[in-house]
């Protein structure tokens, strides 16, 4: 602080001109971060410029930290942060070519002008599983259709039944059948405690939170406008809900999904989720769920909705351990099929009979009509 | 001092010696958010999995202040109520009809009902009116487990400090505390709230800093187990499990093989408490599994997936 106030009121020219130029490449650091998809608003930058003069800025890292925990605000973002300060800060670059060397991806909307892509045919039968994990940019954008009125509708009534489950815990109403009775001694108090008024209390609604745990390998790709409006419905009227995609790998899409602008998001999503139509891991995409989503201290009131084929290439035995984890971990597991409600299925697929023994509720969803069904399901649940 | 620095720690070193004082070992990063958080006036988020020392950071910077630790543990339904101040009823009306017998206390009996005494304050309230001299320490436990209406609203507490109670007036805070919050990710936060706060992620420790923490927790222990033991930690940290072990766990493992008065760490032995360091019946079955000689040789491959989710 001393030093601070030394170069505040000291008139040296060459420490303000240093000092000037910090706090310049401070506010182009920024700029690079906002470039990047942080969130970097002015107040950000005002705490980050006020924590300078704590700091020993010849200590090694000291002016990283100090701009990293007033600038990030999780985990990942702390790992972009370190490669992008390393670049900013090391080579004195200027700032395009900075950008250039991270090879910073264009966003998403400029790269979709640039590779229009023509829509995949999503009247085809559902192909099998593909060979290998597939990386690749999938138009999402061709496969959404705007929900029907009656889907809308339906998925309304989904999540408000799914929502509520009675808590232990009270709330005031004035319609409630209890008398709260630290409520009602309150109200009474300004009638000199003569009973006059009785305050009434229920049972508070609790929110169940859903995991939505959707297949997005390619044998799922002709369900993909039904998975779609699923995850963006639930996810917008169930706003405690996490919904993870996963083929080969899992991605999880909860933030994105809240958007307001469902276009713009499913470029976002194709982006992230570039495992999307490739082949099929269901146990190592639950064993992430089993670690990363629902790690200690989750909800054990979450219901886990699975929508997936149960094809898959990986170890049968390898889903059933995971599994048996993840019905140890939520309240229920439910397993949506699409295929379940086509004739002559039956659940032989091994991957498929691996994790039957744990799935509290088999149902099936290929149109609107078993859509309505499952509604009715798994609003019972 | 003249200028607005509240000069509780002024450089990181201060808040390095006044936490290893308390028997804690803070990095670099850790002790620098400490001092910026107390210097810009802003809470710090600790992010991490379970057992990192992330509450330990609070309870130790009280410590180490020699002020109040007040506690907010959240959970699933907490509410504005529960934080911040309740009125005590029953004294309210053991006092009402108390005062119907006396005259005296009659006519005071509007201004006194509704006096300190009958306010019962909550965690939230008991931090803004700490009267110092130094702030305190508030500690939000897991706030990732309260509800994201609670989270708006503390929001709203910890931007002004400040809260209303209708009868008595707004209270604001004298002296803003320090206030730490800790995650364990279970969700996400929302932006708003990380915006007010400093982050910092804490990994499980260093090898070096593990035998440290463990040399200072349990300074009864011979090195060489000690060195075992962490040894055996960072192994079984490479390992898939569902929970993985954090510090806490080492220090329970320490603690109890030093009450066993073991001398060294066996595959046998390793076997047998595997109950202070895993606390999964699946992971635990893994472990034999695998087998304590290849744990304590060291012969795991990092099977940690690449940060998928």
């Amino acid at each position: 602080m001393e030093a601070a106030r030394q170069t505040n009121d000291a008139v040296d020219p060459a420490v303000g001109a240093a000092r000037d130029a910090l706090f310049r490449r401070v506010l182009q650091f920024c700029g690079l971060l906002r470039g990047s998809g942080f969130t970097v608003t002015s107040g950000h930058i005002i705490d980050a410029v006020r924590s300078l003069p704590h700091i020993d800025l010849l200590e090694p890292d000291a002016l990283r930290w100090a701009l990293r925990v007033n600038l990030v605000g999780s985990r990942e973002e702390e790992a972009t942060f370190d490669r992008l300060f390393d670049a900013f800060w090391r080579n004195a670059a200027p700032l395009e070519e900075v950008a250039s060397e991270l090879e910073l991806e264009p966003r998403p909307d400029e790269r979709n002008r640039e590779h229009p892509e023509t829509p995949p045919d999503l009247r085809g039968g559902p192909r099998q599983w593909s060979p290998d994990g597939v990386t690749q940019d999938v138009d999402l954008e061709a496969r959404w259709g705007e929900p029907a009125p009656d889907l809308e509708a339906l998925l309304r009534e989904l999540a408000r039944r799914l929502a509520t489950r009675p808590s232990r815990r009270l709330q005031p109403s004035p319609r409630g059948r209890r008398i709260d009775l630290r409520r009602s001694l309150r109200r009474n108090l300004r009638h000199g405690m003569d009973f006059v008024e009785l305050s009434r209390a229920r049972r508070r609604v609790r929110k169940t939170r859903l995991v939505l745990f959707c297949d997005v390998s390619g044998s799922m790709d002709s369900y993909n406008p039904f998975l779609l409006e699923l995850m963006f419905g639930l996810q917008k009227r169930l706003g405690n809900s996490r919904t993870v995609v996963f083929s080969t790998e899992a991605t999880e899409i909860s933030a994105l999904l809240r958007q307001q602008s469902v276009r713009q998001t499913l470029g976002e999503i194709a982006r992230r989720a570039r495992h999307w139509s490739g082949g099929t891991d269901i146990g190592g995409a639950l064993g992430l769920l089993n670690r990363r989503v629902l790690r200690e201290g989750a909800p054990r009131s979450t219901v886990a909705i699975i929508l997936s084929d149960g094809y898959d290439q990986g170890d049968p035995n390898r889903i059933e351990r995971e599994m048996r984890a993840l019905r140890r971990r939520v309240r229920t597991v439910v397993w949506v099929n699409p295929l379940l409600g086509t004739d002559g299925y039956a659940p032989i697929a091994k991957g498929m009979r691996a994790a039957l023994p744990y799935v509290d509720h088999f149902l099936p969803a290929h149109d609107i009509g078993s859509l309505r069904a499952l509604c009715r399901d798994l609003a019972r649940i | 001092m003249a200028d607005k620095s509240r000069a509780i720690f002024r450089t990181p070193e201060t808040v390095q010696e006044a936490f290893a004082a308390e028997n804690y070992i803070a990095d670099r990063p850790l002790a620098l958010t400490v001092m910026l958080g107390a210097e810009l006036e802003k809470p710090i988020l600790l992010e991490g999995e379970a057992g990192v020392g992330k509450t330990d950071v609070a309870k130790v910077l009280a410590g180490a202040l020699d002020t109040p630790l007040i506690r907010l543990q959240c959970y699933e339904g907490l509410d504005a109520s529960t934080t911040i101040y309740e009125w005590n009823y029953p004294r309210q009306i053991l006092q009402i009809r108390m005062a119907e017998q006396d005259p005296a206390l009659k006519s005071s009996l509007q201004t006194s009902i509704f006096g300190d005494e009958f306010l019962l304050s909550r965690p939230l309230l008991q931090a803004i009116r700490h009267p110092g001299p130094r702030p305190a320490v508030l500690l939000i436990d897991e706030v990732d487990r309260a509800d994201e209406e609670f989270e708006a609203f503390l929001l709203e507490v910890l931007s002004d400090f400040q809260v209303t109670v209708p009868e008595i007036g707004t209270l604001t805070a004298a002296l803003r505390p320090l206030v730490v919050l800790t995650s364990n990710r279970t969700r996400e936060l929302s932006d708003a709230l990380k915006r007010r706060c400093l982050y910092l992620w804490i990994d499980y420790p260093s090898p070096a800093k593990e035998r440290e923490i463990v040399r200072r927790r349990v300074p009864e222990i011979e090195a060489a187990l000690a060195e075992q033991i962490c040894a055996a930690m960072q192994t079984l940290r490479r390992v898939d499990f569902y929970k993985r072990p954090g510090i806490a766990e080492t220090l329970d493992w320490a603690r109890a093989l030093l009450r066993l008065g073991a001398l060294t760490l066996g595959p046998g032995l390793l076997e047998e408490t595997a109950g202070c360091v895993l606390k999964y019946h699946d992971d635990i079955e893994r472990l034999h599994a695998i087998g304590g000689e290849r744990i304590l040789a060291g012969e795991i491959a990092d099977e940690r997936e690449a940060e998928g989710l």
